[in-house]
């Protein structure tokens, strides 16, 4: 079918020898992951174990797992850790719910569909400081549309970032508004792969939509929901800019996530050392996360086989 | 390869109407920013919140050019300069994981290597960590070799940033095509080059595509890698809308709003083009229909 | 132990390097790159370079400043030093960084070159002691000991810095407000005192009186004000009360000193202490007169979130009669496109402390900014930054500056007839700037700070009391600082 010549023996087909092709064609990506990613990745993890500071000229000395054990032992760290749980938690969770009710309302073809659907996937493409200066001015109690709106029904002023419960619901609100489109196009995903003939045969057997939910639907979407979970649990464990311009980790240390502490440590502390230190147990708890995730993936593909 | 959503059910106009408002209420923060980057400070500021006013293109003509202190005369903000920074340097770069990337996915999907899972894993692993957790020693590594501050150095980073992302989808796009056509090319006397390039390569295009919108997205916004290791004239404009927020006044919401929505609109419309695959951009490739 | 080999040999590279390349001091090309914040006075210095500077030693001279958005100044200038790119030849710098970057070895130490050079020594002298004291000295001296030293250069002390912003915080105010005769008879008749309105009432302005005001036009939409009714709810005063950078303890500071307390003395390391002088019975007292007055600020005080812009933003739209808060930010009230009340504004002295003798004690905390000179330049490059900052604290450029929206420190310039007449609130300025201490500029400033931030903003936001939030403070300094070795017993 062809006339090329199947038989030369060029660099190309040296390259193609089936012997090494695989390990080749990974070369150029294992090479550039290693110099930008791996190689800072372990002089970090070599830095965690001295303690070197960027602004001291003092030679940095070996200080075993002390950076370790003071990470550790800082309530401070376990406080930050309790605070990105319960950030990361509730913006999940929100993301979910919006996700899921938006994934429903686009599942149906009609007309413009594709031109409506950029309304929802529009948040996704703003930058994060966008996002934070906003909805930062939206809750302002003089300025804010929000304040403006509520005033209808009180007479003070509503004052969201006052307290802490009031900080978190603000940032988990930013964040979720962000990126509860992901979650509805991973809904989404699932809602139209359900076979159609499942539906045709609720009908014929009159079951409730209820049931028809819980029983065909459900099923097929239950591991994308999964896997939604732990996507955005991942993401939003790095969770920065919009804390720092919304709150800036308060009132007091309310909402000061791990990311924002680790920042405070390694550029306006200049603890290089103890920053690394706390980063690897950061790196730690996200490989911890990714298992879970592809754990959950590799579910998924074993049920869809 | 591309395909469309096997949509459940059918609506009609009706319908639309009811998705419309729903979308315009979500889509109202975004609204609002596009609307205040027509507002004088003023107006953005304005006690009720205005929806009417009389708009102003100065915010627009601010962000390319400011008034001179001693002169009067307005100079050039560099603003320009910024936006061809951010759409070269994210389009190399991605274009070049894409690139790096689908060589490695194929590999890893047609040839295995021992420890073929793990390789993936590690890659994956890269991509999910916190950036705050490389930037450290990125910076100490950028300060040996003289990086910081060209095009090269940031290109490398989002290139390897881009990566794992690259290889996951575009591995999931090759898994999905039937190996038994390519064997078939091979027994008809095709070469291994010509089933990549003639074969493997136009039937995942549209995944391609998908990839590089994807990859994109991520970069388009990337701040703090960009703050801390571009110089003055590789800077791209997530750094230089930093000037907005705060130095005689606080946050200028005009000019913000004016910058943002300038920069939003190539990433909307390569979006809108290629809406249709984003669905397996979002999950990296790793949930199959 | 390869690694510590390799880390203390990248650290020795920066230092190397400074004796790499000497130059004859012949004429020639030299880029002087400076890091600066992008806003209008650091525009203007580039601007005004190139129309008027021409170099006496007759080099082609271009000053290129790498203007940087503030809110990332810190973070760009800081990753830039510790990196070891060597890019900057001169940096403007907060006062507070300076410990930091001089035992990291960036800024250059400019002793020897101020005292070889009589120019220098006059511009030094003629510097208003409170700004040589926070911009150039490191270790830390106060500006009574420099006083003490009697001559300038003072003898042991090193010298880093010059002004480039120098900031004092003043009183913006309404005068279509606080002149209004209405409110005037009626603040008289509740108070049984003035509201103050000319420039000598604000001379007499006490924390008490700031108090009164606040509570005084504490109004609600609708109500009158000045003849007019309300649209929004008024306020009357707002200060600085914001989690972020240092936007509490600039005006927190102030309270204490004024009533007699005291922050940790770095001038007295290492024998002066945290505890018991940060979470003295005077220094609590003094912190909850801070608190007490949030209560009449615009309801964003609540969230701990009122800085130095949320403020001026209040202020430019009207929705606040009287605020304290930086020269630097004056400009953009009187610009009638950003600020409603451009052509209403007023200033005057900020409040201060009744003293037993009936004056008032107005100590203040110093904002603004110097620049420094960088350790990795050759001679050349240093001898013509010297130039640089010789032009920039000359007369000439210096009220050049000011009558473009900047500040100048120093003596002569402030005590020219027009100097006053420049800008609304330059007399002011002249009045707050013999006040002005600082805040810290060891090099553990920004961990001290950001906790110190963090314990009055729980107080700001109703979590703790003032004891509890100063006794933390002063425990967290206590064991950071012996740590260090800063405080030793």
């Amino acid at each position: 079918m062809t006339d090329h010549t199947g038989t030369r023996r060029g660099f190309g087909a040296w390259l193609m020898d089936p012997k090494r092709r695989g390990a080749l064609l990974v070369t150029p990506a294992i090479v550039i992951l290693f110099v930008m990613n791996i190689f800072p990745l372990l002089w970090s993890f070599g830095l965690s174990f001295f303690n070197y500071k960027a602004t001291s000229q003092r030679v940095p000395t070996f200080k075993g797992l002390s950076n370790y054990e003071k990470v550790l032992t800082d309530e401070r760290t376990w406080e930050r850790f309790q605070t990105t749980a319960l950030i990361v938690s509730s913006s999940v969770i929100l993301q979910l719910i919006v996700g899921f009710l938006l994934a429903l309302l686009f599942a149906k073809a009609f007309p413009m569909r594709r031109i409506v659907l950029m309304l929802v996937l529009t948040p996704m493409m703003l930058s994060f400081v966008s996002v934070g200066v906003f909805f930062k001015l939206f809750y302002e109690p003089t300025f804010g549309i929000v304040s403006y709106v509520l005033n209808f029904f009180t007479t003070e002023h509503f004052v969201m970032l006052a307290t802490p419960a009031g900080a978190i619901a603000g940032i988990v609100i930013a964040d979720a508004w962000m990126w509860s489109p992901f979650v509805m196009l991973l809904v989404l995903a699932g809602l139209v792969s359900v076979p159609k003939y499942l539906y045709e045969a609720a009908e014929v057997d009159r079951a409730s939509k209820w049931r028809t939910f819980w029983t065909i639907t459900f099923p097929y979407i239950k591991s994308l929901l999964l896997l939604a979970v732990l996507f955005r649990t991942i993401e939003t464990f790095k969770l920065f800019d919009i804390v720092y311009i919304i709150t800036e980790g308060g009132p007091g240390s309310a909402t000061e996530t791990i990311a924002v502490f680790l920042y405070r440590n390694a550029f306006q502390f200049f603890k290089t050392s103890h920053s690394s230190a706390l980063a690897y147990i950061v790196l730690f708890i996200v490989i911890v996360l990714t298992n879970l995730y592809l754990y959950s993936v590799n579910r998924r593909a074993e049920e869809v086989d | 390869m591309a395909r469309k959503y096997r949509e459940v059910g059918k609506a009609g106009w009706g319908y639309t109407a009811l998705t419309t408002v729903v979308g315009f209420i979500y889509f109202f923060p975004v609204f609002w920013i596009i609307l205040t980057a027509f507002k004088t400070r003023t107006d953005a500021l304005a006690v009720p919140p205005k929806l009417f006013f009389t708009p102003t293109l100065d915010n627009f003509y601010s962000v390319f050019f400011r008034t001179s202190i001693t002169t009067g005369n307005s100079q050039a903000t560099d603003m320009g300069l910024y936006f061809f920074n951010s759409i070269f340097i994210a389009f190399t770069a991605v274009g070049f994981a894409v690139i790096v990337g689908t060589l490695a996915a194929y590999a890893f999907s047609r040839y295995p290597l021992r420890g073929n899972d793990t390789y993936l894993f590690i890659i994956l692993t890269t991509r999910m960590m916190p950036p705050i957790v490389v930037i450290i020693p990125i910076f100490l590594m950028f300060r040996i070799s003289g990086l910081a501050g060209s095009y090269w150095g940031i290109m490398l980073l989002y290139t390897a940033f881009n990566i794992p992302f690259s290889v996951w989808l575009v591995k999931s796009f090759f898994d999905e095509l039937n190996p038994e056509i390519e064997d078939a090319a091979r027994m008809d006397g095709s070469t291994e080059r010509r089933v990549f390039f003639g074969f493997c390569i136009p039937q995942i295009l549209a995944g391609l595509a998908a990839t590089f919108v994807f990859g994109l997205i991520l970069t388009w916004n990337e701040f703090l890698f960009a703050l801390l290791l571009t110089g003055v004239d590789t800077r791209t404009v997530p750094v230089a809308m930093a000037r907005t927020l705060g130095g005689e006044v606080g946050v200028d919401y005009g000019l913000l709003a004016a910058i943002v929505t300038l920069f939003l609109i190539p990433i909307f419309f390569v979006t809108f083009l290629l809406q249709n695959q984003l669905l397996r951009g979002v999950t990296f490739g790793t949930v199959k229909k | 132990m390869k690694k510590r080999n390799y880390i203390s040999g990248l650290m020795g590279a920066t230092l190397l390097s400074v004796g790499l390349s000497t130059v004859p001091a012949l004429s020639a090309d030299i880029t002087i790159t400076m890091a600066a914040p992008d806003w209008p006075p650091t525009r203007f210095m580039k601007e005004h370079f190139d129309q008027t500077y021409t170099s006496p030693d007759g080099h082609t001279t271009t000053l290129e400043m790498d203007f940087i958005p503030w809110p990332s100044f810190y973070e760009r200038v800081a990753a830039s030093l510790t990196s070891g790119e060597q890019k900057y030849q001169m940096i403007v710098t907060d006062s507070q960084w300076l410990g930091a970057f001089v035992e990291g070895g960036y800024y250059m130490d400019l002793t020897d070159k101020i005292n070889a050079d009589p120019e220098l020594t006059a511009i030094m002298q003629d510097l208003h002691p409170a700004l040589v004291s926070s911009y150039s000295t490191y270790p830390h001296r106060t500006r009574a000991q420099l006083e003490e030293a009697g001559v300038v250069p003072a003898p042991g002390v090193s010298y880093y810095g010059f002004p480039q912003f120098p900031d004092t915080y003043v009183t913006f105010y309404r005068n279509d407000v606080f002149c209004n005769e209405g409110e005037m008879a009626a603040f008289e008749a509740k108070y049984g005192t003035n509201l103050p309105c000319s420039y000598e009432d604000w001379q007499d302005t006490d924390w008490t009186k700031w108090g009164q005001i606040g509570e005084f036009f504490k109004r609600k939409k609708g109500e009158m004000l000045a003849g007019e009714v309300l649209d929004d709810d008024f306020y009357g005063i707002a200060y600085q009360a914001g989690k972020g950078y240092d936007f509490s303890s600039m005006q927190i500071n102030a309270f204490v000193w004024q009533q007699g307390g005291d922050i940790w003395d770095e001038s007295k390391a290492p024998t002066a202490q945290a505890e018991g002088v940060v979470n003295s019975d005077v220094a609590v007292k003094a912190f909850e007169e801070y608190l007490s007055l949030l209560q009449y600020m615009p309801p964003v005080a609540k969230t701990g979130q009122m800085d130095i812009f949320v403020e001026q933003d209040l202020f430019m739209q009207g929705k606040v009669g009287a605020i304290i808060d930086w020269v630097g930010l004056g400009e953009p009230v009187l610009d009638p496109s950003a600020s409603k009340v451009h052509d209403k504004a007023a200033f005057g002295p900020a409040p201060g402390s009744r003293q037993a003798d009936g004056s008032i004690d107005r100590t203040g905390n110093i904002g603004g900014q110097p620049f420094v000179l960088t350790t990795w330049n050759d001679d050349a490059v240093v001898d013509e930054a010297l130039n640089v900052v010789k032009w920039w604290l000359s007369p000439d450029t210096q009220l050049e500056a000011v009558a473009n929206g900047g500040q100048s420190g120093l003596k002569s310039v402030m005590a020219d007839p027009g100097y006053n007449e420049l800008r609304p609130w330059n007399r002011a300025h002249v009045e707050m700037i013999d006040w002005q201490k600082d805040v810290w500029h060891v090099p553990e400033f920004f961990e001290l700070l950001t906790q110190q931030q963090e314990e009055f903003d729980k107080a700001i936001t109703g979590q703790i009391t003032a004891k509890e939030a100063l006794d933390s403070i002063a425990a967290f300094q206590q064991e950071l600082l012996e740590d260090v070795d800063l405080i030793q017993n």
